[in-house]
Order: C-alpha cells, then sequence, then structure tokens
C-alpha cells in the first residue's frame, strides 16, 4: 500500500507542477493551448541535458529556463499583438512536438552509443528523493496559492485575466504581469516536464508526444478552476488514474482505448460537478481568457 | 476653429487665469478614429481649485478628450502640458504618477477581486509581493473621512452601483489625485447621491485639487461648476465662467440653435384610453431576490393599449425587479402577469418576446446589447425572427434607424463597443422602439442621453404609443420624465404601489412625498 503511493510521487509532482503552471499563467488571461508541445519539449531537453551533463539537475534547470523564454515570447506576443491565442499556442505545440525530436532522437542515439545507463543521468528515486520531491512540490502550491490569494502581483495577474482594459485603467500592466505569470508558469511547466523524463519515467522515447500527459496537466488545472490548492486534489486522482490505469481499466472491465480516455471523462465530470456547486464562481475561467487584447479599441 | 471663436474662448477666462498657472493643460489636440473625427484642435486649460464642467451632446467627444489625459488614447495631434511641463501620457499608470485619475461613468473595477485588490494595483509604492492588506487601513481611513461604511475585503461584484463609484473616489484620494476627471460618473446615480459626490468634489477642489466634470446635464452642470466648457462634434465651442452662463446660451452651444427649439413641443395624448383594452396586467406580484427578502410586494397594476403608465419611484425600491419580472428575466414568487391576455408568468423572455414585448433595460451595457457585435447585428439578433437573415433588409433598416436617430457612428457594421454611451442607448431604443408591437417596458431610457437626445427618444415613445397603440410602462427616476410622459402615475416605494395619479391631475409635490415617504 504504501509502496502504491510513494510510486505515485513521480506521477503527481510532474502533473501538479505542470497544472499549477499552466493554471498560473492562464489566470493571467493567455489561453495556453502550447502546453503539450512545450512540455514535451521540456522532458526532452531535461533528457538532453541531463544525458550529455550526466547531471539530472542540469537537466531540471534547462528545461525550466528553455520553457520560461517560451512563457515570455507566448505572454508578449498573445498580448501585444492581436493574434488567436488558440493559433499561437497550437503553432507552439507543434514546433515543440518537431524540436523534440529534433534534439531527442540524436541524443538517444548517443545514450544508446555510449550505452548509458539511466541511473547514470536520472534522478535515483530513492523514499529521501521523493520525500523531497513531494514536499516541494507541495510547497510550491502553497506559495502559488499565497501569490495569487493575498500579493499585489496575484491581484495584478487576476485582473488582466478578467478585463485587461480595467486592469491597464487601473493601473497595472498588463504585458509586463503577462511576462511575469509566463516567466513563473513555464518555470514550473518545464520543472514538471523535466521530472517526467528524470524521475518518473527514467528515459526518453520518440514517441512521447503522442502521449498527451500535457493536456492532462491541462485537464487537471481546468478541473479544479485554476486554483492550486484544488489542483492538488484533482492531480492526485489523476495521478492515481494514470499509475494504475491497468488495474482501474481491468476493475472495470474497459478497453485500453476507453481507459486512456478516463482522464479526460473524469476531467470534464469533475468540471460540470463543480459548476453546479456554489463553487462556481471561484471556480469560473478568466473573463478575458484567450482574446486578444487592442488597447485604444474600448469606449464607452 | 477661427480665430474670431478661439479668442472668444480665452477672453472668456477670467477670474482663474490672471492668479494662477494652469495645472493641466491641452494644445491643439485632434483624434481621429475610424470614421470620425473625436476631437478637433482642442485647446483648454485646466486651474487648481476649480471645478470645470465639459458639456456636450452624446458623441461630442467629451469621453475621448479626458481618455486622452488618462492615457488610454493617444493624440493624433497636439501636446498636453502638465504643470508646465510638456508631457506625453502614455498610459493610466503614467497619468496617475502625474496625479491626474479618472473616474469613469461603467466602473473601471474588476468585480471577482476585492475592493483591496482593485485600489492595491495601481499603487507604485508597493512591490509585486507586497501583501494585499497592507492598504486596508489607509483604505477604511479615507472611506471613513468621506463618509462611507464599506468592507474593502468584500469583492466589487458585492456593492452597489453608487458605491463602486464611491471605490472609484477612494481610489483617486489613494492615489493622491490632484487632477479628477469624471467622466459621467455621477450620470447614474440616484440624485440624493449625487449631492454626496458634489460635495466631494468641492471639498476636492478647496484642497487645491481641480475636476473636470463630464455631463451633458445643462443645468446641473451650472450649479455645480465654475466654468463650463462646451464642446461640439470635437470642438471645443465656448469656454464660459459660471457667472456668466445662461442655460439657454449654453444649449445653444451644444445642439445649434434650431435643435433646442423642438424642446419646447409638447408631445401628443391618446384620447380615449378608458375604452383601449389592457395589454398588460399585474396581479399581486411578489418577486424576492436571490435567496433574500420579498423586493416586490403585491403589485397590482394595469397598462391599456396606447397608455403609458409611469411609475415614479427612487432607485432601488423594486422598480429593477418588477421590471425583470414583467419582461420574464426572473420568475415572481407570487401573483401572475397577463401580456395579451396570455399568462407569461415565470415563462421566460422568449415568450414575451413573442407577444411583442419591446424592452429597454437600466443598464444597456449589461442586459441590452453584445458589445462586441456590430451594431447590425445587434439589430438583427432580435428582429428577425425567421432562421435565415436577409442581410440586405437588416442593412437597410438599421441605416434607417441611424439615420432617424441620428446616431454618430460611421456605418451599420462597427462594434457597438466603439460606440459612445449615449449613442449605444439610441441603437438599442431604436431596435427595442421596432420590435414593441403591444408593450413597451423602458426603465430610465434617457438617463445616459444629452437633452437632445433624450427629448427624441421621449416623443419617439409618445408616437409609438399615440400611433401605434402600444401600451407603455415607463419606469424612471426621472420624476420630470415620468410626469412629461405618462398618462398615468404610480409611485412606488419598498416594493409597494403606494400612489395611483392622473397625469392631467397630480401635484408634484405630492408625489415626491410618497417617493420618500
Ligand atoms: N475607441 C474608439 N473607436 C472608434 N470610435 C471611437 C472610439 N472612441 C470614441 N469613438 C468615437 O468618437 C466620437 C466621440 O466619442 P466620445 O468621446 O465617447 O463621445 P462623448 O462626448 O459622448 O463622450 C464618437 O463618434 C465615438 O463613436
Ligand atoms: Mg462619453
Amino acid at each position: 500500500m504504501i509502496e502504491e503511493l510513494i510510486g505515485i510521487v513521480p506521477v503527481f509532482a510532474t502533473y501538479y507542477l505542470v497544472a499549477l503552471g499552466h493554471g498560473f499563467f492562464e489566470k493571467s488571461g493567455v489561453l495556453n493551448l502550447a502546453i503539450d508541445g512545450l512540455f514535451v519539449l521540456g522532458a526532452t531537453i531535461a533528457f538532453a541535458l541531463a544525458a550529455y551533463t550526466l547531471n539530472p539537475w542540469i537537466g531540471v534547470i534547462g528545461s525550466s529556463i528553455v520553457c520560461s523564454l517560451f512563457g515570455v515570447f507566448i505572454a508578449y506576443v498573445a498580448t501585444k499583438l492581436p493574434v488567436s491565442h488558440g493559433a499561437l499556442g497550437l503553432s507552439l505545440m507543434f514546433l515543440g512536438y518537431g524540436l523534440s525530436l529534433v534534439v531527442g532522437i540524436p541524443v538517444s542515439n548517443y545514450v544508446y552509443a555510449k550505452a548509458l545507463n539511466p541511473s547514470t543521468y536520472t534522478v535515483p528515486a530513492t523514499d529521501t528523493v521523493l520525500v523531497v520531491l513531494l514536499a516541494s512540490s507541495i510547497l510550491i502550491g502553497v506559495v502559488l496559492h499565497y501569490v495569487l490569494d493575498r500579493t499585489k502581483l496575484g491581484a495584478m495577474i487576476k485582473a488582466s485575466g478578467e478585463d485587461p482594459h480595467v486592469a491597464e485603467a487601473l493601473g497595472v500592466d498588463v504585458v509586463r504581469t503577462r511576462v511575469i505569470a509566463g516567466v513563473i508558469g513555464y518555470a514550473l511547466i518545464g520543472l514538471g516536464s523535466a521530472y517526467f523524463t528524470l524521475v518518473w519515467r527514467s528515459g526518453w522515447d520518440p514517441k512521447i508526444y503522442l502521449l498527451g500527459h500535457g493536456w492532462i496537466a491541462f485537464a487537471i488545472s481546468l478541473a479544479a478552476g485554476r486554483q492550486p490548492i484544488l489542483t492538488m486534489l484533482t492531480a492526485s486522482l489523476f495521478a492515481g488514474l494514470v499509475r494504475h490505469q491497468y488495474v482501474v481499466q481491468v476493475a472495470l472491465g474497459l478497453s485500453t482505448e476507453i481507459a486512456k480516455m478516463l482522464p479526460f471523462i473524469v476531467a470534464l465530470a469533475s468540471m460540470t460537478l463543480f459548476y453546479v456547486t456554489p463553487f462556481k464562481r471561484k471556480m469560473a475561467s478568466p473573463k478575458s481568457l484567450g482574446k486578444p487584447y487592442y488597447r485604444e479599441e474600448r469606449t464607452v | 476653429m477661427s480665430a474670431f471663436l478661439s479668442n472668444k474662448v480665452f477672453s472668456n477666462i477670467s477670474k482663474f487665469s490672471r492668479e494662477v498657472k494652469p495645472l493641466v493643460s491641452l494644445r491643439g489636440i485632434t483624434k481621429k478614429f475610424p470614421g470620425v473625427v473625436a476631437l478637433d484642435n482642442v485647446s483648454l486649460d485646466i486651474y487648481p481649485g476649480e471645478i470645470l464642467a465639459l458639456l456636450g451632446e452624446n458623441g461630442a467627444g467629451k469621453s475621448t478628450l479626458v481618455k486622452i489625459l488618462y492615457g488610454l488614447y493617444t493624440p493624433d495631434k497636439g501636446e498636453v502640458i502638465v504643470y508646465g511641463e510638456k508631457t506625453k501620457i502614455l498610459s493610466p499608470r503614467h497619468a496617475v504618477s502625474k496625479g491626474i485619475v479618472l473616474v469613469p461613468q461603467t466602473p473601471h473595477l474588476i468585480d471577482s477581486l476585492s475592493v483591496l485588490e482593485n485600489l492595491i494595483i495601481g499603487l507604485r509604492e508597493y512591490g509585486v509581493f507586497a501583501r494585499v492588506d497592507l492598504i486596508e487601513d489607509r483604505v477604511r481611513e479615507i472611506a471613513l473621512s468621506i463618509g462611507i461604511e464599506l468592507d474593502p475585503r468584500k469583492p466589487v461584484a458585492t456593492l452597489s452601483y453608487t458605491q463602486k463609484q464611491l471605490v472609484s473616489i477612494i481610489r483617486a484620494l489613494l492615489l493622491k489625485a490632484r487632477v479628477l476627471l469624471v467622466d459621467e460618473a455621477t450620470t447614474l446615480l440616484p440624485s440624493r447621491e449625487k449631492e454626496k459626490f458634489y460635495t466631494l468634489f468641492r471639498r476636492f477642489t478647496e484642497g487645491g485639487g481641480s475636476v473636470v466634470l463630464i455631463t451633458h446635464k445643462v443645468v446641473e452642470a451650472l450649479r455645480v461648476a465654475d466654468r463650463i466648457a462646451v464642446l461640439k462634434s470635437g470642438r471645443l465651442v465656448g469656454v464660459i465662467d459660471r457667472d456668466r452662463a445662461r442655460v439657454e446660451d449654453v444649449r445653444k452651444l451644444m445642439f445649434g440653435k434650431t435643435v433646442t427649439n423642438n424642446l419646447q413641443v409638447r408631445l401628443k395624448r391618446t384620447e380615449h384610453i378608458d375604452g383601449g383594452k389592457r395589454v398588460l396586467e399585474v396581479m399581486g406580484l411578489w418577486v424576492s431576490r436571490w435567496f433574500g427578502d420579498y423586493v416586490v410586494r403585491g403589485v397590482s397594476l394595469s397598462v391599456r393599449r396606447g397608455e403609458v403608465v409611469g411609475i415614479a419611484g427612487i432607485a432601488g425600491n423594486g422598480q429593477e425587479e418588477l421590471v425583470q419580472a414583467i419582461v420574464g428575466l426572473v420568475k415572481p414568487v407570487r401573483g401572475s402577469i397577463r401580456l395579451l391576455g396570455v399568462d407569461v408568468t415565470g415563462k421566460g423572455v422568449e415568450l414575451t418576446r413573442k407577444l411583442g414585448l419591446g424592452y429597454i433595460p437600466d443598464i444597456p451595457m449589461r442586459y441590452g446589447v453584445s458589445i462586441d457585435n456590430t451594431i447590425e447585428e445587434n439589430i438583427a439578433a432580435l428582429l428577425v425572427r425567421g432562421k435565415i437573415i436577409k442581410w440586405r433588409r437588416v442593412n437597410e433598416f438599421t441605416s434607417k434607424l441611424i439615420r432617424e436617430y441620428d446616431v454618430k457612428a460611421p456605418h451599420p457594421r462597427v462594434p457597438v463597443k466603439v460606440l459612445s454611451g449615449g449613442n449605444l442607448m439610441k441603437v438599442l431604443v431604436s431596435r427595442e422602439l421596432a420590435i414593441a408591437r403591444s408593450l413597451l417596458v423602458a426603465h430610465n431610457p434617457t438617463r445616459a442621453l444629452d437633452e437632445v437626445s433624450a427629448r427624441l427618444v421621449r416623443r419617439m415613445i409618445r408616437e409609438k404609443a399615440v400611433g401605434e397603440g402600444v401600451g407603455v410602462l415607463l419606469v424612471s427616476e426621472d420624476l420630470d420624465e415620468v410626469l412629461e410622459l405618462s398618462d398615468r402615475i404610480l409611485v412606488i416605494n419598498s416594493g409597494r404601489i403606494v400612489g395611483v395619479f392622473d397625469a392631467n391631475r397630480v401635484e408634484r409635490e405630492r408625489i415626491e412625498e410618497l417617493m420618500v415617504a
């Protein structure tokens, strides 16, 4: 039992951090459809750097840095230019898939040629490591909750997401705020995606872009209304479901295809559930999520 | 602008120019939007210690002017001088740092955030990781000093409109404003509240600040302002000291001569209303607020064909809920509503619309229009009953409405959000008048309109009743409007009808008494 629970930790940490970063960024009003592509890219970069340097922590840091650069780019372009957040996000998603193959395949060949044992470049899943992983993830969640709920930055981010025109009129620099949210959010997405290759899977597989873990994190965040603390709950639930997919599958007598859809079905169900409860207002998406922002547009 | 005119403009500044330097000056400001010149070479000085009223009809460019000062728009030409220094105001942040703060008509506040959160995001002296509640004491102190009670930890969504406007004032004080730009922020307030704001503005100017007060109510402007500046079609056509200003002159500057004459035309009345069929019958209606107390308490009323029934009362006495129940937006708890003899109680908007009900809501931005869609689409949305929209006909119809109502818009395909507030209201009114076949429910239909537009709308409503026999339920806080338009007047107080009068034989004082009793 304990072992089962411990086995979930890397899955949880990956999902939770990615979902946290995603939700934090989206709170600022930028629709983040690039998530799955950049998750894959982050995971790949972490793997590549770790394998070359034989130091997983360089992989973790590198992935965070690269992803936060993308966060800056998305936040800036989506706010400064009248582009569709959807088109921008999906383009970057495919760019992420492509780049991850370009980077990942040579590295994976290198690992093969050198006959590198994953233990030389991944994080050893000792109990201590897992406890630290779990505690640090939860701590990050609590800090984000504090930032969103109690600080000026949180208010600026929420204001930019609700109505950038009004936020600007109230004195918020919407571009700057969204860039900050993008840096922090994507740093966490990078961190989580690094855990994917370096802790959870201990390795890289060219089919990584077909797995859709970024989308699951998206669903996790959505189902929790982008609230850091609630996300802890949904992330645990999904981590359990994914980790024990076969158990669930057998228990419920589902086909593999249906079982793969399970997280998304649960996401839909939990969203629907929240929306009929009094939580609704707390759970609602930012009003201006994904809307292009033209500064001089509105009158009245 | 001719040299003659601008000379006249500046020679009129008397008591301020000689003694003190202006806080802010505009020099030759021009701003164009696609299809309109919103401001045309405007020069204006704002002096410390004065309330400067900025008047003009709907779409004259008043909002554009203050938005330039607040850094929301950048002028195409001209310069802004702040405390003697040429300044390009780049953003609201920048304006605030210069002591210039805007209080707009539709509150610039984020509903889902708390008052404190709304306020702290504009305060530069706090770093991004500062705790929101650091400002709580200061906010409470300021609130107390202007005599209002409110819990600044509560979300803005829980505040009334008046409270939201007061939060904007608190914000200005918190930001240590020296120039307060008030863009119709008092227009929608009940008159008693309005007075409070004027007192606050006076106090503010006594401390050396200045207030630019945008309004289209001439009489009010003359009462509270030190100077009056008038804009017409983007041009500054006059600046007058209050002592020398006469209502008639200001009106002429605002509208031109011919139009103002129309203000005197009397409205027609329907004859033989008594014989007419009842289009609306409300019996013993009780409506409660969301999970709350009753706000409409046993109201019964009827409206006949061709009759205008006015409901007079101070805002917040159940009018909103009564109207929403009749239109079908909220379900009453008890009682019945019949439209054209059909029971429509709690059956929704679709049915009442089908029966020919037109509805002019109190806050058009919230209920009346879809602001991202074009004028044409907003009209088509309700006008077209079939599944297929004949756009050519909609376009012709829209163009006709734009002409008839003098809506200031380049063409029918602009999104309604780029219209000025008054013009937006006109689009809505024209659409609803076109739809109304049995009953028109109008809630404060002219509050956001300048006098001439208001007059036009009142005349259209009256003509609808007289000419087409449509019944009208007019709910208005403006007692003059109720007296002028109605055949019968009901007074509402605390959710009850407390008086019924024939409009031909009624004393204004009696109604006022009942309104506040
Ligand atoms: N952002 C904008 N885009 C397009 N047109 C605008 C915009 N802001 C104002 N206008 C137009 O400029 C004119 C002046 O508007 P405004 O300053 O809002 O008038 P008002 O005097 O009623 O406040 C109007 O015709 C309005 O439609
Ligand atoms: Mg205006």
